[in-house]
């Protein structure tokens, strides 16, 4: 058996001159072997002549070493380029002047592209973007419908009308359909715009590969000639001072030459520890939105979206079922969504019959954990014991905590409040109140709001 | 190799050949240079950059035939500036020793049996057919705008040869616009070919007044134009160009004859004012008013909007973007243009209005 076909190449490489093998031989492919004659295939039409005339015995001597017992080789020029092109003379039944003679290669029409294949696919070339997201299967409603005006007038004229543009809000809410949207939409609306969308993640990595082979000019070539930054995820900023500093830099250059800027996060600026005061406060100059939790009937109106953009009708008792059990969490809806549907499409029975017998995924873990064992997790989260929670102590931080443990109770496992008066040993008022502090600081105060978002994945943790 | 040629003839043969070899990427340093090759009664240049060849007969009296590659730029350079005589060409081993006058230098240059060897076309196999060169200027010249260099999409990246009932069409697009011209009417051949632009654009500029016809000749791999003493080969894009003819609209509501010149000059007024909305512009016709109207708004300039009598069928309202609309403009030969629309969202198309043989197509933005 003759060897592997590196090996010819390889033994090429012995023979002629780096500077021939890299132009002329370097790209060639085995095609076949039979009746002692090889034939392989080189890409460009250029190359073939060079091979046989110049290379001919090198190229022998290689393949009789390898193994490949032949006198001779065949070369084609890339199989694919002669199926692609289609070059035929008439076949001329009645006599003509012109030389009679039918091109031998096999005839396949060029393969029919779609419009998509013309007209559409260009558009979301390098953009980060996807082309899933628009504006018209962005659902507006009393949460999102001011962020979504300003959306709509960057569109029209980025860079000029609200810059930077800056989003936040809980995850799940629809910030990052709200910004590749825009990024979508402007890309149609300009297509000569060059647009970006990167989460912060891919910023820091793009950087940090920079520093690493020494390539910064490239990072800054690929970040501060854009038209339009779509930036996602903001908040994991935090603690990276040197991704930062660039951030810092390559927004000032931008909003320097009114460059639209789009950044989306879980908060504001000023809420994400060690982000520099001075990037704060630019970031929030231009304008902020926050885009809230979806009400009811807007969760509704997704719903219907969503299950119009998978070709699918809902009855409303599956749409309020939805809206009522996965209120949330945007991204949760839609997979128990894709789950209904599904389990509707495998049974052939419509989407309410499922819902009768389907529990929401997280209903079960939600029992799953006993008021102790939620205590027990608070505590831990605090660095704290289960005995400063169930204690009387006065100390804000172990006074905080056992609030929150409270209202976790009353949110998350559904007690009421005299069941959790039992676990604390507490009147129900002093519940009813610890409950609603929490319930009224969640509106304000991010920091809380981040801590309880973890605290609820920690007790649907197992 | 020995050989005298004219000045005159000589610089403007390296002229053309020498743009060839200087646009080489870095790789083999030959191909920076051109091959001189003296036999009979000609001398043979030729340049490469392995995927455009272009190869130029120059008469000259020659005393020793042979071989030598030498910088094109250089060469070029050098012999441009000599004064109008005759120049006498000595190689020497690597060693070109060139004369005129009181002028002698001596280039250092590279054996020829380096020099890359260029794919020849078998006329037997080859489908052959020749046009009129201010033909083939006009046709090439009115496709290739709409050509993309977006290397990710190869195929758009030249311009498409192909046949249909009959004929031979070329055609481009970048996925915005979408160009189409008849090109060979009673074409028995079949041909589906995608040049690359490049090439198209290299014959473009060497054609010169005095070529009368460009003869093209197709393979399977490669395209050979040659134009007079100067032949270019290409090879062909290795893609499938998409099947286009199911972009141009069949059936427009409404069709309106307008002045070609007058259009052009309101669409570059209203251009001044869509630099803020990257170049779109309105064009608008009104039934009621017999009108055709081109305008534009920037916030902070201002607005503009001109209008032209038309007569016009069906109200219509597209937003295009002004430099495609002036590229295709500028293109068509006729002092009357046919505009097509048939909604604000649907492909608007120009034709000219004596011989329908050439379509351009631009998409619209939305407004």
């Amino acid at each position: 058996m003759p060897n592997e076909w590196q090996t010819v190449l390889d033994e090429i490489k012995k023979n002629v001159t780096e500077m021939a093998f890299n132009t002329f031989l370097v790209n060639i492919k085995f095609v076949s072997y039979e009746n002692n004659i090889v034939t392989f295939s080189v890409h460009n039409s250029f190359i073939k002549p060079n091979i046989e005339k110049k290379y001919k015995s090198q190229v022998l001597k290689a393949l009789n070493t390898a193994g490949y017992i032949c006198d001779d080789f065949n070369i084609i020029v890339d199989d694919q380029a002669a199926k692609k092109t289609v070059i035929r003379r008439p076949v001329e039944t009645t006599p003509v002047p012109a030389p009679v003679s039918v091109h031998t290669g096999s005839y396949q029409p060029a393969s029919v592209g779609s419009i998509a294949n013309g007209f559409v696919s260009t558009l979301t070339s390098n953009t980060g973007l996807s082309s899933k997201y628009l504006l018209d299967n962005y659902v507006v409603g009393g949460s999102n419908d001011m962020a979504v005006s300003a959306a709509r007038a960057i569109i029209e004229h980025p860079g000029t009308s609200y810059n930077p543009f800056f989003i936040y809000g809980g995850s799940g809410y629809g910030k990052t359909h709200l910004i590749q949207a825009i990024g979508n939409e402007i890309h149609k609306l300009h297509p000569e715009m060059n647009i970006l969308y990167v989460t912060i993640e891919q910023f820091y990595g793009d950087f940090v590969y920079s520093l690493q082979k020494k390539k910064l000019d490239d990072f800054k070539n690929k970040y501060r000639n854009l038209d339009v930054l779509i930036v996602d995820d903001f908040q994991f900023i935090q603690g990276k001072a040197e991704s930062q500093n660039e951030f810092f830099h390559t927004f000032n250059e931008l909003y320097a030459n009114n460059k639209q800027v789009i950044v989306a996060a879980d908060r504001l600026p000023s809420q994400i520890a060690t982000v520099d005061p001075r990037l704060a406060s630019r970031l929030t100059q231009g304008i902020s939105f926050d885009i809230q939790l979806p009400d009811f009937e807007t969760r509704c109106a997704i719903i219907h979206t969503k299950a119009e953009m998978l070709g699918q009708m809902l009855d409303n008792v599956t749409v309020e079922f939805l809206a009522e059990n996965f209120g949330t969490n945007i991204r949760d809806l839609e997979g128990e969504l894709n789950r209904i549907l599904l389990l509707a499409d495998v049974r052939g029975v419509p989407t309410s019959d499922i819902i009768k017998d389907i529990t929401p995924v997280s209903q079960p873990t939600q029992h799953r954990i006993t008021p102790k064992q939620l205590i027990e997790r608070v505590a831990k989260y605090y660095g704290l014991t289960s005995k400063d929670l169930l204690g009387t102590s006065r100390v804000k931080d172990i006074k905080n905590a056992r609030q929150i443990a409270m209202y976790l109770m009353n949110e998350e496992l559904g007690l009421s409040t005299v069941k959790i008066g039992n676990e604390f040993s507490k009147d129900h008022t002093t519940i009813m109140h610890g409950v609603k502090i929490i319930k009224t600081n969640l509106k304000s105060d991010f920091n809380l709001r981040e801590q309880v978002s973890e605290l609820r994945g920690k007790i649907y943790a197992n | 190799m020995e050989v005298e040629v004219l000045q005159t003839r000589l610089a403007k043969a390296l002229s053309v050949v020498s743009r060839v070899a200087a646009s080489t990427k870095a790789g083999l340093p030959i191909l920076s240079n051109v091959l001189l090759r003296a036999d009979g009664k000609q001398l043979t240049l030729t340049a490469t950059n392995l995927e455009l060849a272009t190869v130029e007969y120059v008469n000259a009296e020659v005393k020793k035939s042979g071989t030598l590659t030498v910088p094109a730029r250089l060469l070029s350079d050098f012999i441009s500036n000599l004064p109008k005589d005759t120049i006498k060409m000595v190689a020497d081993g690597e060693k070109l020793t060139i004369s005129s006058g009181k002028y002698k230098s001596t280039i250092n240059g590279i054996l020829a049996d380096d020099f890359p060897e260029l794919p020849t076309i078998d006329e037997k196999e080859a489908v052959s057919f020749k046009i009129p060169a201010d033909i083939f200027k006009e046709a090439v010249n009115q496709v290739i705008i709409a050509s993309s260099n977006d290397a990710t999409r190869p195929a758009l990246t030249g311009v498409y040869f192909n046949t249909f009932e009959g004929s031979l069409y070329i055609a481009a697009t970048d996925g915005y616009r979408l160009a189409d011209r008849k090109f060979v009417e009673d074409v028995k051949s079949e041909i589906k070919a995608i040049v690359p632009a490049p090439a198209l654009r290299e014959v473009l500029s060497s054609l010169s007044d005095s070529v009368e016809d460009v003869e093209v000749a197709i393979i399977d791999s490669q395209i050979r134009f040659r134009l007079g003493e100067i032949e270019i080969t290409s090879k062909l894009i290795d893609a499938s160009f998409p099947d286009y003819r199911q972009l141009i609209p069949r059936d427009n509501k409404a069709k309106i004859k307008l002045n070609k010149t007058e259009l052009i000059r309101m669409t570059k007024v209203a251009a001044l004012f869509a630099r803020e909305s990257g170049g779109s512009v309105v064009c608008e016709a009104k039934k009621d008013e017999g009108s055709f109207g081109v305008s534009a708004v920037a916030s902070e300039l201002g607005e503009n909007s001109a209008t032209m009598e038309a007569e016009v069928t069906e109200d219509g309202k597209v937003t295009l973007n002004s430099r495609y609309l002036l590229d295709a403009l500028n293109v068509i030969s006729d002092e009357d243009v046919e505009y097509n629309f048939s909604g604000k969202l649907s492909p608007i198309v120009l034709r000219n209005i004596k011989n329908a043989d050439y379509t351009h197509i631009i998409m619209p933005l939305k407004s």
